[in-house]
C-alpha cells in the first residue's frame, strides 16, 4: 500500500493544502459498506476551504460513495453504513449529535441528472428556503433572483419564473438545481458528475459558475472528465478500488504524480 | 435463386400467426362494437330532455331518470370522498415506506385480491355491515360499497405512480434538509399527481357502472330523496329493474340510462388519457 495514504490522516493539514488553506472537511479512516461490500477502505482526506476539490478515478472506485457520506445521504438506505470520522469545521458529522437538518443545510448537493421539482422555477428555489427562513415577499424575490444570478440562470428565466421548471432545458435545469442549493446558503457544495449529462456549452457555464462559487464555498466535485478536473479544481484526489491513491495540488497530481497508478490513470492508460 | 426452405417456413408461420392475431383482435373488437352500437342506437332513440327533468315513472307510464342520476352522482361523490384519501395514503405507505418489505408485498397481494373481488361479494359484505344492523337499505351503505370497490384501484395506482417518481428527486429534497413529510407532500405528490389523478378517474369509471353492490345496499327509490339513510335511486339498479320489466317505456329508459353511463365512462377514459399525455409532455 502506498504509504502516502496511511500518513494523510495524521499529517498536519497544511502540507496538502493549496495556498495553505484551512481544511473545511476532514475524513479520518472512513470506511463505507453496502451490506457486506466494503466500498471505501480507511479513506483519509482533507478538503480545503473555498477551494474546488475534484475526486477522480475509474467507475466503481468509490468517488460517489465518498461524496454521499459527507451529507449522510446513504442513511436513507438500509444496509448502507459508514465507519470512521468526517469532520466539518472540526465537528464530527457522522454521529447523530450533529443534526441531519443542520448538516444538510450546511452541505448542499447537486446530482448527475438534473432533479427539478414539479413546481414553478420560482417555487423550486423558494420552497426549500421557506423551510429554513421566514422571508417577506420582497425578501424572497431577492433571494430567488440572487440564487438564479449566482447560478448564471437569471437572464434566461427572469420573465418566466412562474413557469414549470420542467420546461427548461437540461443545462438550465441543472443550473436551477445549483441555484436551489445555493439559496439555502450552504458552506459546502457536493457535485456528483454534474455536467456528465449536459452539452459542452452548459458544461462551460457550470464550470465557470463553480469557479466563481469557490470564492465563498468549499466545493467537492466528482468527475469522470479529467480535463474538467484540470480546468476547475485546485486540489485533486485520485481514488482506486475504494482507496485514496494520491491527493494533492492539481499541477502536482497531473504533471508530476507520485504513484504509478495515478500517472497511468491521468495519462489515459486505464479507467 | 434457390428457394431456402427455412425462409419459406418462417414466412408461412409468420403469415399464419399474423392472420390468427388479426382475427383474434377483430373478434374482440366485433363484440365491443356490437355492444356499443346496440347501446348507442337503442339509447339514442330513447334520449329526450325529460330524462333529466322527470323522476322514474310508476309502471306503465313514461318519465325520466333524474332521481337515479342524482342518487348515483351523490353516492359516487361520497365513495370518491371516502375512498380517495384512504387509497392515496395506503399507496403512500406502500410506495414510500414499504417498498421492498415483506409487509408491503403482503399488503399488495391482499389489495390485488380485493381489486379482483366480485363486486357482489362486496355488496353482501356491506349489506351485513351497514344495512342489516339498521334494518333498511341506505344510500350511505351504497356509498360505502362503492368506496370499497374504488379503494383498491386507488391504492394500486397511487402506489405505482409514487414508485415512478425517480429516487434522485427524493434524494435532492433530502439533500436540501427537508423533512420527510414535506418531501412526500410537496415534492413526491406533485411529481406523481397526474398518475394519482388517473387512478382516481379509472376507479370512478369502474364504480359508476357497478350494480351488484348497490342492489344490496342503496337498492332503489322511485322518488327523489335527500335522505341518504334510506333507499336511494341510482342508474345501474334502475337499468337492471327496468330491463327486466315487460314495459316498453321502461326498456327505453333502461337503454337511455345505459347509453349515458357508457358515455360517462368513455368521457372519463378520454379525460384520463389527456391527463396522462400532459404528464408525458412535462417529461
Amino acid at each position: 500500500m502506498d504509504d502516502r495514504v496511511n500518513t494523510l490522516g495524521d499529517q498536519p493539514i497544511v502540507l496538502d493544502e493549496p495556498g495553505g488553506r484551512r481544511a473545511k472537511i476532514e475524513m479520518r479512516n472512513l470506511s463505507f459498506f453496502y451490506g457486506k461490500h466494503r466500498a471505501l477502505k480507511d479513506v483519509s482526506a482533507e478538503f480545503p476551504e473555498n477551494t474546488i476539490s475534484a475526486i477522480i478515478g475509474p467507475s466503481g472506485c468509490g468517488k460517489s460513495t465518498l461524496l454521499r457520506t459527507v451529507n449522510g445521504m446513504f442513511e436513507l438506505y438500509p444496509g448502507q453504513r459508514a465507519q470512521g470520522e468526517i469532520l466539518i469545521d472540526g465537528e464530527e458529522v457522522l454521529s447523530k449529535r450533529y443534526s441531519r437538518a443542520r448538516l444538510r443545510r450546511n452541505v448542499g448537493m447537486v446530482f448527475q441528472k438534473p432533479t427539478p421539482f414539479v413546481l414553478s422555477i420560482y417555487e423550486n428555489i423558494a420552497f426549500p428556503v421557506r423551510h429554513y427562513e421566514r422571508l417577506s415577499r420582497s425578501e424572497m424575490d431577492e433571494r430567488v433572483e440572487r440564487a438564479l444570478t449566482q447560478a448564471a440562470l437569471w437572464e434566461e428565466v427572469r420573465d418566466k419564473l412562474k413557469r414549470s421548471a420542467l420546461a427548461l432545458s437540461g443545462g438550465q435545469q441543472q443550473r436551477l438545481c445549483i441555484a436551489r442549493t445555493l439559496a439555502v446558503r450552504p458552506q459546502v457544495l457536493l457535485l456528483d458528475e454534474p455536467t456528465s449529462a449536459l452539452d459542452p456549452i452548459s458544461t462551460a457555464k457550470i464550470e465557470e459558475l463553480l469557479t466563481q462559487l469557490a470564492r465563498q464555498l468549499t466545493v467537492l466535485i466528482v468527475t469522470h472528465n479529467l480535463q474538467q478536473a484540470a480546468r476547475i479544481s485546485q486540489k485533486v484526489i485520485f481514488m482506486l478500488a475504494g482507496e485514496v491513491i494520491e491527493a494533492g495540488d492539481r499541477e502536482e497530481l497531473f504533471v508530476n504524480p507520485k504513484d504509478s497508478r495515478t500517472s497511468d490513470y491521468v495519462t489515459g492508460r486505464f479507467g | 435463386m434457390a428457394i431456402n426452405p427455412i425462409i419459406v417456413r418462417r414466412q408461412a408461420v409468420n403469415a399464419l400467426v399474423l392472420v390468427a392475431a388479426t382475427l383474434s383482435t377483430a373478434f374482440g373488437l366485433f363484440w365491443l362494437a356490437w355492444i356499443l352500437w346496440t347501446t348507442a342506437s337503442k339509447g339514442a332513440a330513447a334520449l329526450k330532455p325529460a330524462l333529466f327533468t322527470q323522476m322514474t315513472p310508476p309502471p306503465g307510464s313514461d318519465g325520466g331518470l333524474l332521481n337515479a342520476f342524482a342518487g348515483s352522482f351523490v353516492m359516487i361523490v361520497m365513495a370518491v370522498v371516502i375512498g380517495t384519501p384512504i387509497g392515496v395514503l395506503a399507496g403512500t405507505y406502500l410506495a414510500e415506506f414499504a417498498r421492498k418489505t415483506r409487509a408491503g408485498a403482503a399488503i399488495r397481494f391482499v389489495n390485488d385480491i380485493l381489486l379482483s373481488a366480485p363486486s357482489i361479494v362486496i355488496g353482501l359484505f356491506v349489506y351485513q355491515l351497514a344495512v342489516r344492523p339498521f334494518r333498511h337499505f341506505s344510500g350511505y351503505a351504497g356509498a360505502i360499497a362503492l368506496a370499497m370497490i374504488l379503494l383498491p384501484v386507488v391504492v394500486r395506482t397511487s402506489d405505482e405512480a409514487l414508485q415512478l417518481v425517480p429516487d434522485p428527486m427524493r434524494e435532492a429534497a433530502v439533500a436540501l434538509g427537508l423533512p420527510r413529510w414535506k418531501i412526500t407532500t410537496k415534492v413526491v405528490y406533485r411529481a406523481a399527481s397526474t398518475g394519482i389523478l388517473t387512478g382516481v378517474l379509472l376507479a370512478l369509471a369502474r364504480i359508476s357502472g357497478e350494480t351488484a353492490p348497490l342492489l344490496f345496499t342503496a337498492l332503489n327509490n322511485q322518488y327523489w330523496t335527500n335522505d341518504f339513510s334510506g333507499p336511494v335511486a341510482n342508474v345501474p339498479v334502475v337499468i337492471f329493474e327496468y330491463a327486466m320489466s315487460p314495459s316498453d317505456t321502461w326498456h327505453a329508459l333502461a337503454w337511455a340510462g345505459a347509453l349515458i353511463i357508457t358515455l360517462f365512462v368513455v368521457a372519463l377514459g378520454i379525460l384520463t388519457r389527456i391527463a396522462f399525455r400532459q404528464r408525458h409532455r412535462h417529461g
